[in-house]
């Protein structure tokens, strides 16, 4: 039995611990210096290097303590954006969207130093982790550039210079997540254009994340998005993104989405193995990684190992299962 | 005569001032059990009135209530109805806002007046022309994450359609003339206008003025379809992505064409000159007494501040089309 077969990971963010989430408040209202805030961020990362390595997971993330919003985060670092008004995304969650004000440069890298302080703390892989061209564009507004595609095409220039860096900093997995592949499927294009730009070169494995929206809309055509690994939600949609597979063949690796990560209950282990053994029937098991739907951030620190338990332990038991069968 | 303003969905809940936080804080202590229901719904209502407000201060003609107490365009039927339990979050259409799909799991019943208080609250609160609003039969039928009732598409649309009805009606007792129905499924998924255009015979009334908005995609595939729907108007955005409609607008012979040309998705401003164009163009097809200038969709995409200089420039380039000045 390869200890490769079955590799499990997480989406990227984590639940952050209640010290954190009070300092982040505090610094926002200009109560703590950058110098305090970056000590418990560190302080967090640790932890969950920690934790990740006692649930026993394969490929691990730094967590993302250091950032709130997936685009905003590298919007604050990139020139020629500027941070919008808030904004609902659901219920009584609000974000600050970004504003594409300008020609976009990259001052200095934005994820480097993160990765190799999480990738010091352990001796198991750690992904570098990036915001795919294409949802950047998607999800902030373009005022500066004269079409969505010219905006996704230089946003492409500077998520590559990260994958760049990134790959020199020693990251084997640099994931450029897409959840907004499939905002509007007509420009499918667009996206994979762009991340041809990001991954050209780079000997990393490439992920992508694609996660909220209709799938259906851009499969298969989105099997030629230049990544070795596409990394899906499944268990929120009952795994029903399989069914596509029946007639167009799934051709990469899959990380495949065992546990819903907007539901507070945890899936058992029989439930979540379950979703692996379906993956199965489409994917081997050295091109399939069990892993939660979606970044954990919206979830307790409690719920986040839960959740996270349930994909190692689920893991375990097809992994037995698959021992059992003669090769 | 100047050309007729106003907006369509949702007003931004909050400003990005802490002044202007006052229903997100309730909304946390609400969750937390800090203050009642009745408190929580004072707050809803004075967000629902600096929003009218707003909006009437802007110089629009016919307001809606802001949507201050909808999660989403489906929530306010899906959390009254019998017979729909809300689902999983979802994407809304292209984005990055989320909703909970409606999850059909018995028989859809109403008793109509799902949104009679807060019609008869923004009632008493506008000054202007005040519309209602209801979310529409195929949009909420298409969104839906699973149907354990109904044996079609078809079914589940009719369904929803004579529940709308009933709301329509409620909302009309209560004294409302105008009601938007948002349904951006009908250019979403234009291939079912005919069984659109069945659902929306249910609730036909020639003492309403129903508007059908659309939004987010063009109306090119069903524009000639729309011009027979048994409604007074028909909405239409016309900047989300390219479209013929202008030159087509004249398949309305009868209707009135609400024109989202204030785009509620991006934040670049437009300015009054460029409004007035969009206008102008429009002019060419649609007599003025026919013509409605509007946002594309809810401003609710948009920051507070932004949403209301989008309103301002709007209204300056209605008025601008008529050679009329905006009062200070």
């Amino acid at each position: 039995m390869s200890d490769n077969l079955l590799l499990t990971t997480t989406v990227g963010s984590f639940g952050k611990p209640e010290y954190l989430t009070k300092a982040r408040g505090q610094a926002a209202r200009g109560k703590l210096g950058a110098t305090e805030l970056e000590e418990l961020e560190r302080k967090a990362t640790a932890e969950w290097i920690r934790r990740q390595e006692d649930i026993g997971l394969d490929i691990l993330v730094d967590g993302e303590m250091y950032r709130g919003d997936m685009v905003a985060y590298f919007a604050e670092r990139l020139e020629g954006f500027k941070i919008g008004g808030l904004v609902r995304s659901y219920g009584n969650r609000y974000y600050h969207k970004p504003v594409i004000a300008g020609k976009l440069a990259r001052p200095k890298s934005m994820t480097v130093g993160w990765f190799e302080y999480a990738q010091s703390l352990t001796s198991k892989p750690v992904k570098g982790m990036l915001t795919g061209p294409y949802t950047l564009l998607d999800w902030s507004y373009n005022e500066a550039y004269p079409t969505r595609r010219d905006a996704v095409l230089a946003l492409a220039e500077i998520v590559r210079d990260e994958a760049r860096d990134l790959e020199r900093a020693g990251a084997k997995y640099i994931q450029i997540d897409e959840p907004a592949i499939h905002a509007r499927p007509e420009e499918i294009y667009i996206a994979i254009e762009a991340m041809g730009i990001v991954t050209a070169g780079l000997s990393a494995k490439t992920i992508s994340h694609i996660c909220y929206g209709d799938f259906a809309a851009i499969y298969p055509q989105v099997l030629d998005l230049p990544v070795d690994q596409l990394d899906l939600a499944m268990a929120n949609y009952g795994y029903r993104w399989l069914d596509l597979f029946e007639r167009n063949p799934f051709t990469k690796e899959l990380a495949i989405g065992i546990v819903d990560v907007h539901a507070h209950t945890t899936e058992t282990v029989d439930e979540a193995a379950e979703g692996i053994r379906k993956g199965l029937r489409y994917v081997p098991a050295a091109k399939l990684w069990p892993h939660p739907d979606c970044g954990l951030k919206t979830r307790t620190v409690e719920e986040c190992v839960e959740k996270c338990t349930a994909v190692v332990e689920a893991t375990k038991v097809v992994r037995k299962e698959l021992a059992k069968v003669p090769a | 005569m100047t050309i007729k303003t106003t907006v369509i969905g949702a007003y931004p809940k909050i400003g990005d001032g802490l002044e202007a936080q006052e229903l997100r804080r309730a909304l946390h202590r609400h969750d937390r059990g800090e203050i009642t229901d009745a408190e929580l719904t004072k707050v809803f209502d004075e967000v629902t009135r600096a929003a009218i407000g707003e909006i009437e201060a802007a110089g629009i003609d016919v307001t809606n209530d802001g949507q201050i107490r909808w999660d989403d365009l489906l929530s306010p039927f899906a959390r009254a109805w019998a017979g729909i339990t809300p689902g999983p979050l979802e994407r809304f259409y292209d984005n990055n806002t989320y909703f909970r799909q409606p999850v059909i799991d018995g028989r859809i019943v109403t008793d109509g007046r799902s949104l009679v208080r807060d019609y008869t609250f923004a009632a008493g609160v506008a000054k202007t022309k005040l519309k209602a609003a209801v979310p529409g039969p195929m949009t909420f039928a298409t969104l839906a994450a699973r149907d354990d009732q109904y044996g079609s598409l078809e079914e589940r649309v009719l369904a929803i359609a004579d529940a709308t009805a009933r709301e329509i009606a409620g909302l009309k007792a209560a004294g409302a003339t105008t009601i938007d129905i948002e349904d951006p499924a009908i250019v979403a998924s234009p291939k079912h206008i005919e069984l659109a255009r069945e659902a929306y015979a249910r609730f036909a009334d020639p003492d309403l003025d129903i508007e059908l908005v659309t939004y987010f995609f063009p109306a090119d595939p069903v524009l000639e379809s729309l011009a027979s729907f048994p409604v007074a108007a028909i909405g239409i955005d016309v900047r989300s992505r390219d479209t013929t409609a202008f030159d087509r607008l004249d398949a309305f012979r009868t209707h009135s064409v609400v024109l989202g040309v204030v785009d509620a998705r991006n934040t670049r401003l437009e300015t009054a000159d460029e409004v007035a164009r969009y206008a102008e163009r429009a002019l060419k097809l649609v007599p003025q007494e026919r013509l409605v200038l509007a946002t594309t969709t809810s401003l609710e995409y948009l920051p507070r501040d932004v949403a209301r200089a989008k309103l301002t420039a709007l209204v300056e380039g209605a008025r601008l089309v008529t050679g009329e000045k905006v009062l200070a």
